[in-house]
């Protein structure tokens, strides 16, 4: 009886009182009492992380290693790939290879441990890239200021040009259903939206969710993104990392663990995949949140 | 312990809601059978240029004493559905019948526009909702979407004054604040507002405006601004703080306003009792044809 009347109150408060969509405070991200924790350091330039749908957590030294480190739940680090250096950007894709930017070597590669890199892509400069489920590869070419699309699936003229005139197009991510793309611009304030077409194109550009600058007309240095289950976006920033809800309103901004060193990727990984991994410069870090990711 | 409980979700819901907030729509508000009501239809609008993609429902009132012979006075409603939904808290169509057939307003045209919506295009996969990228960005796109989409599906079939002064716009919360900008970026169009519970907080970067304002030369809008005390307090930022500064810029700038101030919570119930209130002050010294 006493839940009926709860939930009799609930629905006349939700008629009469709530005209707004639902509001995605930082509390609803952040636990009290747990802040960052150091993961690896001692690299040069960390960046591209990246997760497997178990949660264990990779990432590249993109300025000092040669290849693609592995950290389990337990924070065991451990040598992943080796012998393809500078890698910016990666997820796992198709038939569980790891797709990877290599901008110095002008291509895209797939990794699979004990195996030679096969190439994706050549003569482009990627910077960072994801992949739907259904294999379409997206990527962001921030030197020429272009998002490629491709389809891993095969079939016709398969590398398209699907976006131009971002300033600086740098981290790129897909919503949690996969029906939306985003890409960060390193120079301005706007994070370009974009529906993804039947035909993997991209259509309905809008700057749907605008980050907050240092100061005005500084560049916001938006970095690598990531999506959590419940749909909110999480972009790496020169301020910190970016927390924006389903409709583009800014939630937040969570601090960055150094913020003296270059704040440029972020996802979700680790056991449940319940931890914010972050690369801060010369070290990787990670923090316990509520929210949880896709697993991609 | 359950009565405890009980209790506790009570007097939530009374801090939330307040325990006043108890307006009621007047007579204006309600239909007599002798004044003649005007006509109310709806249509889908999926061409906008502005917003590329997006789909929206808009409904067009037209009042008994238009008969094309000279321009009709416009007014604009955010949140469309809700203000010509005749059952609704402000019930526009009703409001408007009453008041043009009494003369307290001019003949006026409404146009209730819903935010738009992207169609999903993948199966499974979501639309993306507009809402809160039209109405609480502080830039001139959604002037220039009613100015540019909507106005021509008007004046196509309708004559509208070109005279600002007969053109007002309306909205609620995201809307109200929206209302504001539409005039704020284009005064030459819309220089009559209604903003109910306007989210003059930083949703994205409204709170801006009293500052913005008290220091720009001053605009030719007549503004009618109304919350409550029991309005928002959230990680945007609190409305009641929010509509008092936005009313104090406004006192400083020497605005034409009127900022009322109740006991309610985020919704239109206020607005709504008082909407043909705000409508008689608005349209005081306009002619009534």
């Amino acid at each position: 009886m006493f839940t009926k009347a709860y939930w009799i109150l609930g629905a006349g408060m939700f008629a009469t009182c709530s005209i707004s969509a639902q509001d995605m405070p930082l509390t609803q991200i952040l636990i009290e009492n747990e802040g960052w924790e150091k993961v690896v350091d001692g690299m040069k330039f960390c960046d591209a992380c990246c997760t497997d749908s178990s949660g264990n957590f990779y990432f590249t030294d993109v300025a000092g290693g040669d290849g693609v480190k592995k950290v389990t739940h337990e924070g065991q680090v451990s040598d992943f790939i080796t012998g393809v250096p500078g890698i910016s950007g990666m997820q796992f894709g198709p038939r569980g290879k790891l797709y990877a930017c290599q901008g110095r070597s002008r291509r895209i590669v797939a990794l699979s441990p004990g195996k030679l890199p096969e190439i994706i892509v050549a003569e482009v400069r990627p910077n960072d890239l994801v992949i739907t489920a259904d294999g379409h590869l997206y990527f962001t070419a921030t030197a020429t200021r272009r998002v490629y699309h491709l389809n891993l699936n095969g079939g016709g003229n398969r590398l398209q040009v699907v976006a131009t005139d971002i300033a600086k197009p740098n981290g790129i991510a897909l919503s949690a259903d996969e029906g939306t793309l985003l890409v960060s611009d390193h120079m301005d304030k706007e994070v370009w939206f974009f529906r993804i077409e039947n035909d993997g194109t991209l259509g309905c550009r809008a700057p749907y969710a605008s980050l907050r600058l240092s100061a005005e007309n500084f560049p916001s240095k938006g970095d690598g993104a990531d999506v959590d289950a419940l749909g909110r976006y999480y972009v790496s920033s020169e301020l910190g990392v970016q927390m924006f809800d389903p409709t583009g309103r800014m939630g937040g901004v969570i601090l960055p663990p150094d913020p003296n060193k270059p704040l440029v990727s972020i996802v979700f990984s680790g056991a449940g995949l319940e931890y914010i991994y972050v690369a801060n410069g010369d070290a990787v870090y990670r923090r316990r949140v509520k929210s949880r990711g896709t697993g991609r | 312990m359950k009565i405890c409980n009980l209790l506790s979700i009570l007097s939530i819901a009374s801090a939330v809601c307040s325990a006043a907030d108890d307006y009621k729509l007047g007579p204006d508000s309600h239909r007599h059978d002798d004044i003649p009501a005007g006509k109310v239809t709806k249509h889908r609008f999926i061409e906008s240029k502005i917003y590329p993609g997006s789909e929206r429902d808009y409904w067009i009132y037209v009042p008994a004493q238009y008969d094309g012979s000279k321009p009709a006075c416009l007014m604009v409603f955010q949140d469309g559905q809700w203000y010509q939904n005749t059952g609704g808290h402000t019930r526009v169509p009703i409001v408007f019948d009453n008041l043009i057939h009494s003369r307290e307003i001019p003949v006026t045209i409404g146009l209730f526009i819903n935010p738009g919506l992207i169609p999903a295009a993948k199966e499974g996969t979501k639309p993306r909702r507009n809402r809160s990228f039209e109405y609480d960005t502080l830039n001139n796109k959604y002037a220039r979407f009613l100015l540019e989409d909507m106005l021509p599906l008007l004046t196509r079939d309708f004559k509208i004054t070109d005279d600002p002064e007969g053109r007002a716009i309306c909205g609620i919360s995201s809307g109200g604040i929206c209302a504001w900008t539409v005039a704020w970026e284009r005064p030459d169009a819309f220089r009559k507002v209604i903003s109910y519970v306007g989210s003059f907080t930083n949703i994205r970067g409204g709170h801006n405006y009293p500052a913005i304002i008290r220091k720009t030369e001053h605009k030719p809008i007549r503004v009618f601004l109304q919350d409550g005390e029991n309005d928002l307090d959230n990680l945007h930022g609190s409305w009641p703080l929010g509509n008092r500064q936005m009313a104090a810029a406004l006192k400083f700038t020497g605005y034409d306003y009127k900022f009322v101030m109740g006991d309610g919570g985020h919704n239109g119930k206020h607005g709504g009792a008082i909407f043909p209130d705000m409508l008689r002050w608005l349209w005081r010294d306009y002619p009534k044809g």
